[in-house]
């Protein structure tokens, strides 16, 4: 069944979690490089390109529900929130940091980043990795790919894989909060 | 000699066709999912069954080598509908050229199968056809999720709603076909 959709297929072909996160480098909207590995905490990472027509901005405004629902407590101390961009050849940092002011003023813990010393060739076997499908449809400036998360540990090791399509924002939220040590949340 | 000419005609013909389809309106007919699974794939089988017009000598009696070859007709269409397939379809020209190459195979198998098989076969076939299309299209009307990477979720929901149509047109198919087979066998046995 995990060869149905191209999206299931990449992601089981990725292996089963737990799995390492592969390590590569990025750079966050205030311009500052830093890896994953470099974050020491848990991280919920999730992939967007800035001219997607639809589901990139329906994610990410999932993802912003979800990020409010954790307290002051939890992010950023123990959760952090990363969202990187696929798009090497048209996203820039200062796109990046206006995009990322859409989603409020004060968002400590969601780092927005694209990465860094990377060609394309190089990123797509990254994503391969990771279980993302992405492919870049000549001439049209769309990314066809998959939306799941990932929650990486301290240790930058994929813990679980979460699928937005499938899971409510509570579903997600109690899937989070069981993979980190000390947070039992109410929902 | 006249026969030779008009098969002569009929093959040139599929050639011109399979070469308009599958290259220079490939990027028009790959552009949706529409296109591609209403239009493009069809097409192929239309132009298999038409190479076959003229092989009159092309026909499978024997009901054990029909009933493989029904099955490895089925497991085409089933290969070429998974999602998996659609996307790779659109990713790589290739592999939408192996489709190509293999509907149009389907198209010729069909053909030389349906002259020779016994009625009971050809029912069941066309049913099952026809039930296979109209699960497909309620499963692409109904999922909201996104199945293919390359079409978005609107195209999914409109090739369903026509791979529904066909599958209702294909069943008429079966029942029409039925009743005039029984027709004809009751005619046959009161003559």
């Amino acid at each position: 069944m995990s060869a149905f959709t191209i999206f299931s297929y990449t992601l089981a072909d990725a292996g089963p979690v737990p799995r390492p996160m592969p390590v590569f480098n990025l750079v966050a909207q205030d311009s500052s490089s830093f890896t994953i590995s470099d974050l020491h905490r848990f991280t919920l990472v999730n992939f967007v390109y800035l001219n997607c027509p639809d589901v990139c901005h329906k994610v990410n405004n999932k993802i912003e529900e979800i990020y409010h629902e954790f307290d002051s407590t939890i992010v950023p101390s123990k959760l952090g929130f990363l969202t990187i961009s696929f798009d090497l050849a048209n996203d820039d940092i200062r796109k990046l940091n206006k995009y990322r002011e859409y989603f409020g003023e004060d968002l400590r813990g969601w780092t927005f980043a694209l990465p860094h010393g990377l060609s394309e060739v190089q990123f797509d076997k990254i994503l391969k990795e990771i279980g993302i499908w992405a492919h870049r449809v000549p001439d049209r400036g769309i990314i066809n790919h998959s939306i799941y998360m990932f929650l990486v540990d301290e240790h930058q090791t994929i813990v679980k894989t979460l699928d937005p399509a499938r899971l409510s924002n509570a579903e997600i939220i109690n899937q989070i909060s069981q993979c980190i040590p000390g947070v039992a949340h109410a929902n | 000699m006249q026969t030779k000419l008009a098969s002569g005609i009929v093959v040139a013909l599929v050639i011109a066709l399979f070469y308009i389809v599958s290259f220079p309106l490939n990027t028009w007919l790959s552009a949706t999912m529409p296109r591609h699974q209403i239009i493009q794939l069809p097409a192929m089988i239309f132009l298999g069954v038409l190479l076959a017009m003229p092989l009159h000598r092309l026909q499978v009696k024997d009901t054990a080598w029909g009933i493989a070859l029904l099955i490895y007709v089925m497991a085409s269409l089933v290969f070429w509908m998974l999602p998996h397939s659609i996307d790779y379809a659109f990713v790589e020209t290739w592999f939408n050229r192996l489709m190509h190459v293999n509907m149009v195979t389907v198209g010729l198998l069909i053909t030389a199968v349906m002259r020779g098989i016994r009625f009971e076969v050809k029912i069941l076939f066309i049913g099952m056809v026809a039930s296979m299309l109209m699960a497909t299209g309620v499963a692409l009307r109904s999922f909201n999720i996104l199945l293919c990477s390359s079409y978005s979720i609107d195209q999914q929901r409109e090739t369903g709603m026509y791979v529904i149509l066909i599958g209702v047109a294909v069943y008429i198919l079966t029942v029409v076909t039925f009743g005039r087979m029984l027709r004809a066998n009751r005619l046959r046995q009161t003559q």
